[in-house]
């Protein structure tokens, strides 16, 4: 789906990471792997460490920070906020949503719906389009959107193609409605057939909470059904066969071309697949942050942000920038983006608790 | 390309592979892993600009059928 939104612009950024940090050649020594092999999936994949939440600390309490500082960052009452939206797959309880639990310790106003989208890695850019479709048509003035999740939680320590990918960030974004009419695009998509390469089977309506069918695949990675599992090399192969069109078809609907864009920023999954896609879509690696993974592991519908601010941040405050990026992953699914963005406040990355 | 050069190709790409000859078998390379899987993967997408799964590598014997592959999606 196309779609293109004008008289809105993004106002404000913020992302607070998880407080404890993960070594990936340290975690995999102490698991007995070989550091040969630990150093070869460093060097091909990008991975150096990682930020995770402390016991306690949900995506909330991450989402909310970042919301707090933000605000606090921009001036705003929490009741000048006219609907909040919170992406995540990681929510404190099934109900109420997470939205509702911020929405009240935001003190935000009773005219303010708050809903959740339960999507991951490409949800800030569906979480972004519902914000920019509340302000562009919907008449709200201003909306908050939260993104974040705690997916370390779910992965399986013993299983070493997955948990060291990961970790946790809630981000916040706010959306204003404005007179200016330069359009964000964006392209959304599905592939709910692929809906298994990435997912975590126990614990939802289907498979409530039981027997965890402890498992070990070939290469030795433990899994059970209340763990995230993922089939890389399928994630792989549908990132490569849907991202790049999505890109070009946002990039043709903005009549961007890679050499005048200024940033590529994409869902930070890791280096290995973002070089990829940069290659495939014309972008030099300069043009496109890809060092999240390496600082602060891949953090879901946080990690969009998390690049906009740790690479751009500077820019971004000056703006505005001609950017396009695109969230992929577990749905399948995925969301691209193009548009001037900035100039906006950037509230600095930082950990929970401090 | 021949079967040399494609065989040549896939060593330089993957590791795991890069002293492999056409009868080495897979599971006796201590490097083939979900990370060499995934090299394939992408060395078929950006050498033939072919779309494989990770099921149909992990189906594979021997370096011959990987190259075997690409024939087959002729």
């Amino acid at each position: 789906m196309h779609s293109s939104l004008s008289n809105i612009r993004l106002a404000g950024l913020a992302v607070t990471t998880g407080s404890v940090v993960r070594d990936f050649i340290a975690d995999g020594l102490a698991a007995g792997v070989d550091r040969a092999a630990l150093e070869r999936t460093a060097k091909t994949i990008g991975l150096r460490e990682r930020r995770v939440a402390a016991a306690g600390i949900t995506a909330l309490d991450l989402c909310a920070d970042a919301a707090e500082r933000l605000l606090s960052e921009m001036g705003l009452d929490a009741t000048s906020i006219d609907a909040v939206i919170f992406v995540t797959q990681t929510p404190d309880h099934f109900q109420p949503n997470n939205a509702s639990l911020l929405h009240g310790r935001l003190g935000l106003s009773k005219s303010a719906p708050a809903y959740d989208l339960s999507m991951g890695c490409s949800g800030w850019v569906t979480g972004l389009h519902q914000a920019a479709l509340l302000c562009a048509h919907g008449g709200a003035a201003r909306v908050l959107l939260c993104a974040g999740d705690t997916l370390s939680r779910l992965t399986n320590p013993g299983d070493r193609s997955t948990d060291p990918l990961f970790g946790d960030a809630g981000s916040a974004t706010l959306v204003e409605k404005t007179g200016r009419s330069a359009p964000l695009h964006f392209v959304l998509g599905a592939d709910g057939s692929g809906a298994e390469a990435i997912i975590v089977r126990q614990g939802g309506a289907r498979h409530p909470a039981g027997s965890l069918n402890e498992r070990t695949d070939a290469e030795g990675n433990r899994t059970h059904d209340a763990n995230l599992v993922m089939n890389g090399a399928d994630v792989f192969s549908f990132t490569l066969r849907e991202v790049p069109s999505a890109i070009e078809s946002v990039m043709r609907h903005a009549g961007y071309v890679p050499a005048t864009t200024d940033a590529l920023v994409l869902h930070q999954a890791n280096r290995f697949i973002l070089s990829t896609l940069a290659k495939k879509t014309g972008f030099t690696e300069a043009q496109t942050p890809m060092s999240i993974v390496e600082h602060f592991g891949n953090q879901s519908s946080a990690s969009i942000p998390c690049a906009l601010i740790h690479g751009l941040a500077d820019r971004l405050e000056a703006g505005p920038l001609k950017v396009v990026g695109c969230g992929f992953g577990v749905g399948l699914s995925w969301g691209a983006f193009a548009g001037e963005i900035g100039p906006l406040i950037v509230a600095p990355i930082q950990t929970l608790p401090r | 390309m021949t079967r040399s050069e494609q065989l040549a190709a896939l060593r330089a790409d993957v590791d795991a592979l890069a002293h492999a000859d056409e009868a080495t078998v897979l599971a006796s390379l201590p490097q083939w892993d979900s990370l060499a899987i995934l090299l394939v993967v992408s060395h078929f997408e950006h050498v033939y600009e072919r779309e494989i799964t990770g099921a149909q590598v992990r189906a594979c014997r021997t370096v011959a059928d990987i190259l075997n592959l690409n024939s087959s999606l002729s």
